[in-house]
């Protein structure tokens, strides 16, 4: 059975101007989250605001019965939870949605790719890649707007991973969007043909590459056309569509996704799912950019 | 603690005065994963059309002062998916299962009704001529008497089942509606669905529906639901599903004084899953606290 749990607040910390991480008590969810799986969070006891605000969870500790959130503070949601002192108990439900697919091969090279506070579910993935394959397979590449908002940085060094970074403004790593760390990555990752970039095919150049993704929905549709014409085997988006239920059953989230045959339902060639539910991780080339 | 709690809509027993709103409950499946659905008074399943309908382009929902605005535009799967997929599991829970149906034209309904009557477990049809989010049909029969009164007879002609008509709070006169719906033979009334509404983002100045407008829910409706169920309750003698803004069992009771046999849980699904549950507990424990030994006993008992 699924639950509401009261989760007691740990801590709360500024990790870097106008980003906390905060540690809750919860037996259930440490135990049985996934990476890229969401709580849904009942950031003030009154009716307004009145939903609850989804978060991905950051990294679990199941011996301690200990979970983190990682997140900017964006809005008014946001704000009300990082004034919630330590000690206090805030409503939680999860774990909740479809998280990342790590794969069935031994053999295979994991590529990581974070845009801003998307970092926040990829430390969480770091950590189970690590575990089921082997730190040496990940690589991390992290993009920010500038060198502050690099998050998780040393946490990804901390496991060993190679890990890139990028940053607009140039002010750390290299000066660019971390979309071209990937291509560059791909292109160097010595995968079958170099050519590849330019000259797509459905011969899986690079068979054993899956790349994982969370940012922003411009740099993740960049991420999903690169390994599109890179042939990975895998390229999976985390999306973060508005949501009202965060259970599945208000259709709010509502994403386009692509049918491989004109659905039975509607006679289109695509079909909405839902992120709460159906995601938020999906599977980049079914996703429809828009 | 051995008061009664069952309450009666139509031909349908409840065992207590509990259901959901159309469309914040999905088909059960997902809600089936935080309690026994066995414990609700009913299931009201997401509103229903012939054909699926793909529902409206996204942003679909947006938060405002103690609401929602919603504008899904009935996304299903249509009549036939429903019968087929999700109506065997529904039939493994011991609840009245209402199916709210929608349609574009008359016929629609009248189809609806017909190929849902002898379904095994349906126990109720919700019409749903209120729905604010769909361009054609639907809130056009909600909107006068007359309308009203002829999506209920093709409706009430299909079939045998429980009729409940869900009214709209976007009219006039909401009395007049409710009076043509019972004359045109439902069994009973549930209201309201939501006020229609839109919100605006001042930075990119554009709306934030991509509908443009979208259906109210939440407590910010709950004074405006509470005043039409108790206008309509002293109007007809069929038992309303009163719902509007309802989060806990004291919001619930005040539907219960102002005349709703029933009450409906709704956007309060989204802020608490187990919020109809406890809505339940909450509602049972009231009436042992104030000495009532039935539910019905405080029905309508608003002074």
């Amino acid at each position: 059975m699924k639950a509401v749990y009261d989760c007691e607040i740990i801590d709360q910390t500024e990790v870097s101007p106008g980003v906390y991480r905060t540690r809750l008590t919860g037996p259930e969810i440490a135990r049985e989250a996934t990476a890229g799986q969401f709580v849904n969070v009942q950031v003030a006891k009154t009716t307004d605001p009145l939903l609850r605000r989804p978060f991905s969870v950051h990294a679990t500790s199941p011996d301690e019965g200990v979970f983190s959130l990682l997140y900017v503070v964006i809005g008014r949601g946001t704000e009300l939870l990082r004034r919630i002192p330590a000690g206090e108990k805030v409503s939680v439900v999860g774990p909740l949605g479809r998280g990342f697919d790590l794969g069935d091969s031994p053999d295979a090279e994991h590529v990581v790719v974070a845009g801003g506070c998307g970092a926040a579910p990829l430390h969480f993935l770091c950590d189970a890649l690590c575990a089921k394959w082997s730190c040496e397979k990940v690589t991390v590449l992290a993009g920010a707007k500038s060198k502050d908002a690099v998050l998780c940085e040393s946490e990804f060094r901390a496991h060993g991973v190679d890990v890139g970074i990028a940053t607009d403004d140039a002010s750390y790593g290299y000066g660019g969007f971390v979309t071209q760390l990937l291509e560059d990555h791909l292109r160097r990752s010595g995968f079958g043909n170099p050519d590849r970039v330019t000259t797509p095919n459905t011969q899986h150049p690079t068979p054993n590459t899956r790349v994982y993704s969370c940012g922003p929905h411009a740099m993740m549709r960049e991420v999903a056309r690169i390994c599109r014409e890179a042939g990975v085997a895998s390229c999976q988006v985390s999306l973060e569509n508005n949501m009202a239920c965060g259970l599945g059953v208000c259709m709010g989230c509502a994403q386009k996704v692509v049918d491989s045959q004109l659905s039975t339902l509607n006679s289109l060639p695509w079909h909405y799912e839902r992120v709460c539910k159906d995601g938020p991780v999906f599977e980049a080339e079914d996703v429809i950019w828009e | 603690m051995g008061v009664g709690l069952g309450v009666r809509i139509g031909r349908i027993s409840m065992k207590n005065p509990v259901t959901v709103g159309s469309g914040t409950f999905g088909f059960g499946q997902e809600m089936a994963e935080f309690y026994d659905l066995s414990r609700l008074g009913a299931i009201t399943v997401k509103g229903t059309s012939l054909a699926p309908w793909p529902g409206n382009d996204y942003p679909r929902t947006v938060e405002t002062a103690s609401g929602m605005l919603n504008a899904i535009g009935l996304q299903n799967d249509g009549v036939d998916s429903f019968i087929d997929e999700k109506m065997p599991f529904l039939r493994g829970f011991d609840v009245p299962v209402i199916v709210n149906i929608v349609g574009h034209s008359i016929e629609e309904y009248s189809e609806l009704a017909a190929r849902l009557d002898k379904v095994d477990g349906v126990a109720g049809l919700e019409i749903n001529i209120s729905c604010p989010n769909v361009r054609q049909g639907c809130l056009v029969f909600g909107t006068s008497p007359e309308g009203a009164a002829e999506v209920v007879r093709a409706v009430r002609a299909n079939t045998g089942l429980t009729v409940i008509t869900k009214l709209s709070p976007n009219v006039g006169d909401i009395v007049s509606i409710a009076r043509a719906a019972v004359e045109a033979g439902s069994d009973a009334l549930s209201l309201i669905n939501t006020l229609l509404g839109t919100a605006i983002d001042p930075w990119t100045r554009r709306f934030r529906l991509a509908n443009v407008t979208g259906g109210l829910s939440g407590p910010a409706i709950k004074p405006v639901a509470l005043r039409m169920v108790y206008e309509v309750a002293r109007a007809v003698d069929v038992p309303i599903i009163g719902m509007g803004g309802i989060l806990t069992a004291m919001d619930a009771i005040e539907f219960l004084l102002a005349g709703a046999s029933a009450v409906a849980v709704g956007t309060g699904n989204f802020v608490n899953p187990m919020a109809a549950v406890e809505i339940i507990d909450g509602i049972e424990a009231y009436l042992v606290n104030m000495g009532f030994g039935d539910v019905r006993e405080i029905v309508g008992r608003v002074s």
